[in-house]
């Protein structure tokens, strides 16, 4: 266990790969702030579309349904940690 | 202040002043009736032509492109005023009143096969005639047809409040694009077998801008439109419904592709080449019909 809070764990690790991969990020995996917003302008930057292709990523990879009316997506989404967070908690065993 | 927090302070910030001139020129327009509200629109026209030069060089330089000649004053007035009776038209058919109207219907088996299928699919219209008439074609046909409109947020926060002021039952079907999860929304709604309109023709926030020969020369026109439907893997619709005079609309709905089809690199060429080449098709059919009064090919 880190103790770090701006290194990534390994599930952290495996997502932030993922994402790279799926939106074609010109940066690499291990240097994303766990922290940082996904979202708009700062943090990662992503739009609307970048979340929507993040969520059918997630969806195929982990089987985890991530929904538009689930009201606590802003939470959710907030960073590569907190979606890493509700990915490990809500996938199939 | 970053963009983002701008956008959020717009959207929390209550609209006061517009509201109140919407629901008076509703008013309006329903106490006189359309017959008299249309004689209203032509020093209405006259006023708005003189006082926006801008909007009035870049229709100008639209039916130049369209009619292939110098524009005369009845091509450019005509352009204005049909511009504003189609504005006057969408208070009547947002109110349902449809069956006032003589509407052709061309390609709606496309529809009816859709349906059929399950899951819905993405209607792309334009600045183009009457996105309203196709729309209550859809209600008229079916009453509980979910048809959702998809669109910039300030612009979902005004359609909201028209829609609003007009006719409260239709305000839920604009979806903004300032939520994080407002395209996740489109693909459950999708999911669902909702029809999601666009109007995909608006290249103004300058992202992911590609250009197409349009009218004899370049423009910009935005990819992310047909890039959704590409993730989703649904059919892109093209959707268009032109005022042809008096009473009378007509609805053309074409299949430009499916993306549950053609899942290879090649979609968004195809696609994007297929709708703006009916784009423009139609825009030669109906030149009156584009309402798009600023510098497109800018």
């Amino acid at each position: 266990m880190t103790t770090d809070s701006s290194t990534l764990n390994a599930s952290e690790a495996e997502l932030a790969q993922l994402v790279v991969e799926t939106l074609n990020l010109d940066q690499a995996a291990a240097d994303i702030d766990p922290d940082a917003p996904l979202y708009g302008e700062e943090g990662l930057g992503l739009d609307s579309i970048d979340m929507l292709e993040i969520s059918l990523t997630v969806s195929q990879r982990y089987g985890v349904k991530l929904r538009a009316d689930e009201e606590n997506n802003v939470e959710i989404f907030r960073s590569l940690r907190s979606l890493n967070a509700y990915i490990q908690a809500h996938r199939e065993p | 202040m970053t963009e983002t927090s701008r956008v959020q302070e717009w959207v929390s910030r209550p609209e006061r002043g517009s509201p109140a001139l919407l629901r008076l020129g509703v008013n309006t327009a329903r106490g006189l009736g359309r017959p008299v509200a249309r004689l209203l629109l032509y020093p209405l026209c006259l006023y708005f032509m003189l006082s926006s030069p801008a909007a009035a060089r870049a229709s100008g330089a639209y039916l130049r492109r369209v009619l292939g000649r110098a524009p005369r004053l009845r091509d450019r007035f005509g352009h204005f005023l049909t511009f504003a009776r189609c504005l006057l038209d969408r208070v009547f058919l947002l109110n349902d009143e449809s069956d006032d109207f003589e509407v052709t219907v061309h390609g709606e088996e496309i529809l009816r096969e859709i349906e059929r299928q399950g899951g819905g699919c993405i209607l792309f219209g334009a600045h183009f005639g009457s996105f309203e008439v196709a729309r209550a074609i859809g209600r008229r046909r079916r009453q509980d047809l979910p048809i959702s409109l998809l669109m910039y947020e300030e612009n979902a926060q005004k359609i909201r409040i028209a829609l609003a002021a007009i006719n409260p039952n239709l305000a839920t079907e604009v979806i903004g694009l300032g939520r994080l999860d407002s395209l996740i929304m489109v693909a459950d709604r999708l999911k669902q077998g909702h029809f999601i309109g666009v109007l995909a023709d608006r290249n103004v926030d300058g992202k992911d801008l590609v250009k197409y020969d349009f009218l004899g020369a370049p423009a910009s026109f935005p990819q992310g439109p047909f890039r959704v439907a590409q993730m989703l893997q649904r059919p892109a619709v093209l959707m268009a419904g032109i005022y042809r005079g008096g009473r009378r609309y007509e609805v053309h709905f074409e299949l430009l592709a499916d993306a549950s089809v053609i899942r290879d690199g090649s979609w968004l060429e195809t696609v994007m080449t297929r709708y703006v080449s009916r784009l423009e098709h139609f825009c030669r059919a109906a030149p009156h019909n584009w309402f798009n009064f600023y510098d497109f090919w800018g």
